[in-house]
């Protein structure tokens, strides 16, 4: 299909930020070129909720997330294999990127159990005794043909201490020779290993050390992102991009919100996936700069104005917050017409990103952001500090009520938790 | 509104011109009007149905029964003067007012002397003839209907069927009198069952009022919408049709709401009837059905539906209907169709719904023709009989399966092995 002597993925950076770790690089995958730093919608089940895959062309998405977990259940791997892989079943041309299935398993199935061979589950089809083995989960990612995989990882909760998080993390490290040895595609399929290690520096400079011998085209950032406080998931972010090789892209697990986004890219990350976007359109929320809008809030009643005058979205180009007030969660169709604007509104913040460290304005642009996004609220401390171990540095917030300041972080812009 | 008729034949029905703004669009008859939920086409953003079902210009079926909410807010919208249909998304597309969602089984009961039902997603609310009239002004649809009571269908008893005639005439006083507030045309509406002598009734009060009162007159009282329009008794339908249609002013046009089977609107159109809705293709859409009906001779028999729900197409990977031009038959497989269903996930009825429309909009193209040919039988035959031998059922039954949740199947794991 395609000459074999060009990788399945080649990465290089472009421009980089005179200032920060930031960098804005093109990922020349089999099924298309991503311009990072990117953002991947999650298609779970092979879908975006609501969303043609034409609609998401003309969004300019290039790449797309599916939970290997989920495709496995429905439609199953035989369908899969015999319709050619998930990009034919799906009609979606451009590249995606699949989960190991193995945070699926142990968040959804209580009756997980994780030993050195893999994740042992009892199957709820005849409750014999099943495992999901690093191969298994590399031989079901070859059916399903996403341009770029995940080992299985031994998962452990982000806030699990002590010496179950350096098992994980050895562990992870044994299963990732398993996984390239299973990797049965590698002329169309780029593996990525995936760093572990808790919230512990040294844990995460040994991991990405000898994750770093391998031989893989990019990393992944694991393990981050299910609870734990902003001060150790920043330092954590940090850590992996200062020892991760330069010149192969890093992907951080399971990070969508916008401040989180804009923090992260200036920590050097490069690859982002969340469903919050998507799934809070459900609810009836429309993100903007200043946060997200709940339009079922009898104040957009009458609001006769698009969820944002400079979105150039079809939702905003049509429809009033007013209209959407009316139809949210009452009509199927919102959904489509907010995960539109949501996804619109990702890929659009990533653009603005790019452009800005392609013209080296990047510190600047986090300013403007920051100002935007926590107008006269204080700017969490968390927030501060991760930009300045960059050298970002933000203004001082607005002088008012003092206590209010002394807060660590002002309360958190709807925090959702990932647990696709 | 400006209604002219261009041919009446015998046995292929009405071909007609329908202009309902000044300098709006010239739309022909037979039509067909775009059902709406809360305004939108059920399922499609905006932009998905204008890219991908139809660029021609639509009227909007919109159902005060799912608006109703939005009245206050339209008030203020239409104070700028920019229209319903705007609002919705729709700009430049005329519109049209019903009381009761087409799509949906309307409850029966809760009639009084005065106080009409009206069922939303909210629960039932009453109106009045004072209050309707009130919501109309607000709304200003180019279209509305009168307030009826159409609570009816074949097995209603004479005296409900009267009942219906008598509350909706006194409605309809007051709408009469009131109209010249409101600046949409009003349809006149036409309720009595299955019964004769009440439909004579409904008609001559209608026909009472001067003939520049009202624009048009919407039949109602034949069933109660949603799946038990695809399912009349034609023996008893056409026949009471027919009655009322022979007593209506021929320059006025007739419209009759409801997911009629597609053979049941060939026989309404011959009978004279003008005006339908896609309530069908939402029904089929709404339980999983594909529209593969033929209306085009050709050398294999064709199936009124294609069940998205049967586990026989799970690795069937081609389209929902052979030679089909729209963007779901193009792009997408009965396999993927079917695993969206199975996932609940949004996208299922989506492609659905675009397949259904272009399908039901292309089967009115063709009607079309047919009327202008004056060879309806002809097409009423072929569809009747699907190039096959026997006639055809294009009733829509409930879907009631229920998907199983998704199991770790041995194939989870043994297909990896």
């Amino acid at each position: 299909m395609s000459p074999t002597k060009i990788p399945p993925l080649t990465y290089k950076v472009v421009a980089e930020c005179s200032v920060s770790k930031a960098r804005a690089g093109l990922m020349t995958l089999r099924h298309s070129e991503v311009n990072t730093p990117v953002f991947m919608p999650v298609g779970t089940q092979g879908t975006l909720k609501g969303i043609l895959p034409d609609q998401l062309i003309e969004l300019n998405c290039q790449i797309l997330l599916g939970n290997t977990y989920h495709l496995g259940l429905r439609p199953g791997i035989e369908t899969l294999k015999k319709a050619g892989g998930l990009h034919k079943f799906m009609g979606w041309p451009r590249a995606i990127l699949t989960d190991s299935g193995g945070f699926q398993m142990v968040s959804l199935l209580q009756l997980a159990d994780i030993d050195e061979n893999g994740v042992n589950f009892r199957s709820p089809f005849d409750n014999s005794q099943c495992m999901l083995t690093p191969e298994h989960s590399i031989q079901i990612q070859n059916a399903i043909g996403a341009d770029i995989m995940m080992q299985l990882d031994d998962v452990v909760k982000t806030t699990t201490t002590g010496p179950r998080v350096e098992e994980a993390m050895e562990r992870t490290i044994r299963w990732v020779d398993r996984c390239i040895e299973a990797h049965a595609r590698d002329d169309d399929q780029s593996l990525f290993p995936i760093v572990q290690g808790g919230l512990d520096v040294p844990l995460r400079e040994r991991c990405v050390s000898a994750l770093m011998e391998r031989q893989v085209r990019g990393f992944a950032v694991g393990g981050l992102s299910g609870g734990e406080s902003k001060h150790d998931f920043w330092r954590m972010v940090d850590v992996c991009t200062d020892h991760l090789p330069k010149e192969k892209p890093r992907y951080l697990m399971g990070v969508g919100f916008a401040a989180d986004l804009v923090v992260c890219v200036a920590l050097g990350i490069d690859m982002f996936d969340c469903v919050f976007p998507t799934r809070t359109a459900r609810f009836g929320c429309a993100l903007v700069d200043s946060g997200q809008l709940n339009l079922k809030q009898p104040k957009y009643k009458t609001d006769m104005e698009p969820i944002d005058k400079d979105c150039e979205c079809t939702t905003c180009k049509r429809y009033t917050r007013s209209y959407l007030h009316h139809i949210a969660t009452n009509e199927s169709v919102s959904c489509s017409l907010l995960s539109i604007h949501n996804v619109a509104y990702q890929l659009r913040l990533m653009r603005s990103m790019r452009e800005a460290i392609q013209r080296d304005e990047f510190p600047q642009f986090v300013r403007d952001f920051m100002a935007r996004h926590f107008k006269s609220e204080p700017i969490p401390a968390w927030i501060r500090e991760s930009l300045l171990a960059v050298r970002i540095e933000l203004p001082a917030d607005p002088v008012q009520d003092k206590t209010e300041q002394e807060e660590q972080s002002r309360p958190e812009k709807k925090q959702e938790k990932e647990a696709s | 509104m400006k209604f002219v008729i261009e041919s009446i034949s015998k046995n292929s029905g009405r071909l007609g011109h329908l202009r309902i703004r000044e300098g709006g669009p010239d739309l022909k008859t037979p039509l067909l009007l775009q059902t709406t939920k809360g305004g939108s086409i059920p399922w499609l953003a905006g932009d998905v149905f204008e890219h991908q079902v139809s660029q021609e210009p639509q009227v909007l079926e919109l159902t005060l029964s799912n608006m109703g909410h939005m009245a206050d807010a339209l008030q203020q919208w239409n104070n700028q003067g920019r229209g319903v249909s705007d609002y919705v998304g729709f700009p430049g597309n005329p519109n049209l007012l019903l009381l009761r969602d087409p799509c949906e089984t309307t409850p029966s009961g809760s009639n009084d002397r005065d106080i009409q039902p009206l069922f939303t997603r909210r629960g039932r609310e009453s109106l009045t003839a004072e209050t309707y009239i009130e919501m109309v002004a607000k709304i200003q649809p180019d279209i509305f209907q009168g307030l009826s009571d159409a609570d009816t269908n074949a097995e209603s008893s004479k005296k409900r069927a009267q009942k219906s005639v008598d509350r909706t005439e006194k409605f309809m006083q007051y709408i009469y009198e009131q109209s010249g507030k409101v600046r949409g045309t009003l349809l006149a509406p036409i309720v009595g069952g299955y019964n004769t002598f009440a439909r004579t009734q409904s008609i001559k009060h209608a026909r009472e009022q001067p003939a520049e009162s009202y624009g048009g007159y919407v039949l109602e009282g034949f069933h109660n919408n949603g799946l038990s329009a695809t399912s009349l008794d034609t023996s008893k339908l056409l026949p009471i049709v027919e009655h009322c249609v022979k007593q209506l002013e021929e320059d006025k046009p007739r419209i009759i709401p409801g997911a009629y089977t597609p053979l049941t609107v060939l026989e309404l159109i011959r009978l004279g009837i003008d005006v339908f809705d896609t309530s069908y293709a939402y029904c089929a859409t709404h339980n999983f059905k594909a529209l593969t009906f033929t209306f085009v001779k050709n050398e294999k028999e064709d199936k009124p539906f294609l069940d998205i729900t049967d586990d026989t197409i799970k690795e069937e990977f081609t389209p929902l209907l052979r030679d089909c031009s729209c963007l779901t038959c193009q792009k997408h497989t009965r396999a993927y169709l079917h695993h969206l269903y199975k996932t609940n996930e949004l996208l299922g009825p989506i492609l659905l719904m675009i397949h259904n429309l272009h399908h039901y909009m292309a089967f009115f193209e063709r009607i079309r023709e047919a009327v202008a040919n004056d060879t309806l039988p002809a097409l009423t035959e072929l569809v009747k009989t699907q190039n096959g031998k026997s006639s055809s059922d294009f009733s829509i039954v409930q879907n009631t399966k229920v998907i199983s949740k998704a199991t770790m199947s041995k194939g989870f794991v043994a297909a990896a092995v």
